[in-house]
């Protein structure tokens, strides 16, 4: 199957694509096999795979996917080679492709695949990948081997673009059965290109080449086993040390480079931005308890900074700034209009917290009502939701808040106590920015799915609990017809924006360098995920 | 001290010029630190998103960061908040001290000999890590830093307040004041006290600017005060992102904290002269 390396260094000159722009460094020389790509990388996981992105990340290097997403937004072929989905939307059958086996031999078949959603969406196995299917997931069944059946409890278009997302990484259910829950989060058995060899904690995980590959996605670069024999993805949370270690040559690629570097690495490096569709950067305004409980008061704060502006300055022009709170301009479905509101407008801003009764000011400035100062507490995950120039960008807005007389106190959080549920409850904060990546305008029932007894929401930050809301955005995820779908996500949006439940900020992005000597490096398209088992040096 | 010393000339020298310098950098970050508004009138926290990232120049002299903020105005707000560690980590540092060390000087026996084995432990123990542990479990801010960087420093001084405690408590005078029936008390109040602190008075002075750089260094590590402060080590740590790019943003805090730390070390230094000195 695999093809000759004349063929690779064909395939090699389409140069590196991605959406938001590309540029790189022409370099010739002559592909070569084998070597070693060190990869500099921010975050360590708890696990190779999981739910949170830097897991998608990683898993995506040892684990396939049942389908791919293509640069155009269509769904591709990966363990399925085909797939039909019945006249009422309700039943997706999926064909395997044949002869494909996990790396412990065993063969990626229906009831594995069955296997893994029963165990994502019924054993706690992935909570992103249960919130992405959920509450139109049924069951998944195996009609024979190499059938797999997934039905639903009610049409979802968006299912599968959905399952592209690296949380939908399929194990093999002998190995994950078979061993310690600590084997199977260090080294979890897939079908994909590499092989977790070491996992060297606080340093890096040591991925090597699955020579027996065959399952690689019809978005490929080049058929066959990965071309490098090893990936050593490294941990190196410092963004200035991380962006040296490509001029030193101590990596070949790395993630998240500092935008204040952004132009230098387009001058020596090939680079790839990426923007990330679902959630933007935007802020969860809580509704529930505290100033923002007036609309009012939130349109003011929405008006009250100029968001655009410190966006750009503190991301140096490489970050698009974001305005739309609900989904960002990568995401299907977006409406470009709905960003368009609340353009920084201090006056109005001014005007609505007279109008909200906020009239009086003390000593510094600060409104008041009723004796009390508006102070708003804003919590934000600081390094690694926020790198230090999104601190800065909060800064920049907190002093011009300052100025329409809203006292904002910046709390940073670490991980562990923004994940931890420090700041769960209304009573902690008052607004909170944070992304959540999504392929698709789905990801608004994930956020602002309303919160009840008896099914909690956790996601829906701003406690925002507006029927109309809910019934739009159901009807939208079960509507066949695309252009109909998304003019239903872009009310929901419009719904969110008028009634200021978020406030937008910036899109989440993931910015890569790549030496010139590293060829066909690629993000899949659903969640940025480098790709490595494409990629070969020149010399 | 031999007995062939020659008489020290020390007292009616005049303070060289370094004294003289470092005592005027000391007064200006005294000021910075009480009446900031005395030294410049811009705000620390004003931003001009057109003029971010200038180099210095006569209208910024230590140029803008990122959000086009004056960086010599920050560092002289900063100045507060750098000193209030350093002078309340040291004082607490003292505090603990002189409760552990006149402690085990005074009572002896079996709680002199936990009082030292415990501080030689933690004196062994990096001084920094046992910041870190003090941060790890408050988090950061302003109040945790003290508190961390006192800890931390505390067990050197204690060992040397002990040392001065068993010394001056074998001088002569303090043995005729006993001798002649006073209480015990007002031995140690009177006598004990004031002559086994007065050499240590150097050391604190030489302890605040050490404790000056250790507080940035938590700050750099991003373990200090939240943002937007302007405290030294919160504005190296924001500058190291522009090193390559704008020079000015990591290093004129940090020759700011060098000159500081230097300043207050040479006065120390001078004042350990004039006291007789202390040993650790």
């Amino acid at each position: 199957m695999r093809k000759p390396l004349a063929a690779v260094a064909l395939l090699a000159s389409g140069a590196l694509t991605a959406c938001g722009g590309t540029s790189a460094v022409a370099d010739g020389g002559n592909p070569t096999t084998g070597g070693t790509i060190i990869y500099g990388h921010v975050q360590e996981p708890p696990c190779i795979f999981g739910g949170w992105i830097q897991q998608a990340y990683i898993s995506r290097q040892v684990l396939d996917g049942l389908v791919t997403l293509d640069e155009d937004g269509s769904v591709k072929p990966w363990l399925a080679t085909q797939w039909t989905v019945s006249p009422d939307g309700l039943k997706y059958t999926f064909t395997l492709k044949d002869g494909v086996t996990f790396t412990d031999g065993t063969p990626v078949d229906a009831a594995a695949v069955a296997w893994n959603f029963d165990y994502w969406e019924n054993h706690g196995g992935n909570g992103t990948a249960k919130v992405s299917i959920d509450p139109y997931y049924k069951a998944a069944t195996a009609v024979d081997a190499s059938h797999v059946e997934i039905s639903l409890h009610k049409p979802y278009p968006p299912f599968l673009t959905l399952i592209t997302q690296g949380y939908f990484g399929i194990q093999s259910p002998t190995a994950f059965k078979a061993r310690t829950e600590k084997e199977n989060c260090e080294k979890p058995i897939g079908s994909g290109g590499f092989v977790v060899k070491e996992w060297k904690h606080g340093e890096e995980v040591v991925l090597t080449k699955n020579p027996d590959y065959t399952s690689w996605p019809a978005t490929a670069k080049h058929e066959g086993p990965a071309i490098v024999d090893e990936v050593r993805w490294k941990f190196v949370a410092d963004g200035v040390s991380r962006y040296a270690s490509l001029s030193t040559g101590e990596s070949h690629v790395v993630y998240e480079v500092p935008t204040v570097n952004w132009k230098d690495a387009q001058s020596r490096y090939q680079t790839i931005r990426y923007i990330t569709p679902g959630k933007p950067v935007s802020f969860y305004i809580n509704t529930k308890v505290g100033p923002f409980t007036d609309k009012l008061v939130r349109q003011a704060f929405a008006y009250g900074a100029d968001r655009k502006s410190a966006v750009e300055a503190g991301f140096h022009g490489v970050i698009p700034y974001e305005g739309n709170p609900a989904v960002s301009q990568a995401t299907p479905g977006y409406d470009a209009e709905v960003a368009k509101a609340y353009a920084y407008d201090p006056t109005k801003a001014g005007q609505l917290l007279d109008q909200a009764g906020w009239t009086a000011k003390n000593a510094n400035g600060i409104r008041t009502k009723n004796g009390q100062s508006l102070t708003i507490k804003l919590v934000y995950g600081a390094g690694f939701i926020f790198t230090q120039e999104g601190a800065t960008v909060l800064q920049v807005l907190q002093e011009q808040w300052k100025q329409v007389g809203i006292d904002v106190t910046l709390v940073p959080a670490t991980q562990a106590e923004l994940w931890g549920g420090k700041y769960s409850d209304a009573s902690t904060f008052d607004a909170t920015p944070s992304y959540w990546t999504s392929p698709s305008s789905a990801i608004l029932w994930i956020v602002w799915r309303p919160s009840t007894e008896a099914s909690p929401n956790g996601s829906n930050r701003s406690f925002y609990n507006n029927e109309t809301l809910s019934q739009t955005i159901q009807r939208a995820n079960s509507e066949p017809d695309t252009a109909k779908a998304n003019a239903l996500y872009g009310q929901a949006q419009k719904i969110i924006q008028d009634d200021a439940a978020g406030i937008g900020l910036y899109t989440q992005n993931s910015t890569y360098a790549i030496a010139p000597n590293l060829k066909d490096v690629w993000l899949e398209k659903s969640q940025g995920e480098p790709v490595f088992s494409d990629a070969y040096f020149t010399r | 001290m031999s007995a062939l010393t020659l008489p020290s000339t020390t007292r009616v020298r005049l303070p060289s010029a370094g004294t003289v310098l470092a005592l005027v950098v000391v007064v200006l970050v005294l000021v910075a630190a009480i009446a900031p508004g005395l030294l410049i009138d811009r705000s620390p926290t004003a931003i001009d998103l057109k003029a971010t990232l200038q180099p210095p120049s006569w209208q910024h002299p230590f140029g803008t960061d990122d959000a086009g903020r004056d960086l010599l105005t920050r560092v002289i707000y900063g100045a507060r908040q750098s000193l209030g560690i350093g002078l309340g980590a040291t004082g607490l540092a003292f505090l603990i001290a002189i409760a552990l060390g006149f402690t085990a000087a005074l009572i002896g026996g079996v709680v002199d000999a936990v009082i030292t084995r415990v501080l030689e432990v933690a004196f062994a123990f990096p001084a920094l890590l046992l910041a870190l542990l003090v941060i790890a479990v408050r988090g950061p801010s302003l109040a945790t830093e003290i508190i961390a960087v006192g800890i931390g420093s505390a067990p050197g001084y204690a060992r040397m307040v002990r040392g001065q405690v068993l010394a001056v408590r074998q001088a002569g005078f303090v043995e005729a004041a006993a001798a002649l029936g006073h209480p015990r008390f007002a031995v140690i109040r009177r006598h004990l006290f004031p002559n086994a602190m007065r050499p240590l008075v150097a050391v604190v002075t030489l302890g605040v600017g050490q404790s000056i750089v250790w507080a940035s260094g938590l700050s750099f590590l991003g373990l200090g005060v939240p943002p937007p402060s302007s405290e030294w080590g919160a504005l190296l740590d924001a500058g190291r992102l522009h090193i390559t790019s704008s020079w000015w943003l990591e290093i004129l805090p940090g020759l700011v904290i060098v000159l500081v730390a230097l300043s207050v070390t040479a006065l120390g230094r001078t004042l350990q002269n004039r006291l007789g000195g202390a040993s650790r």
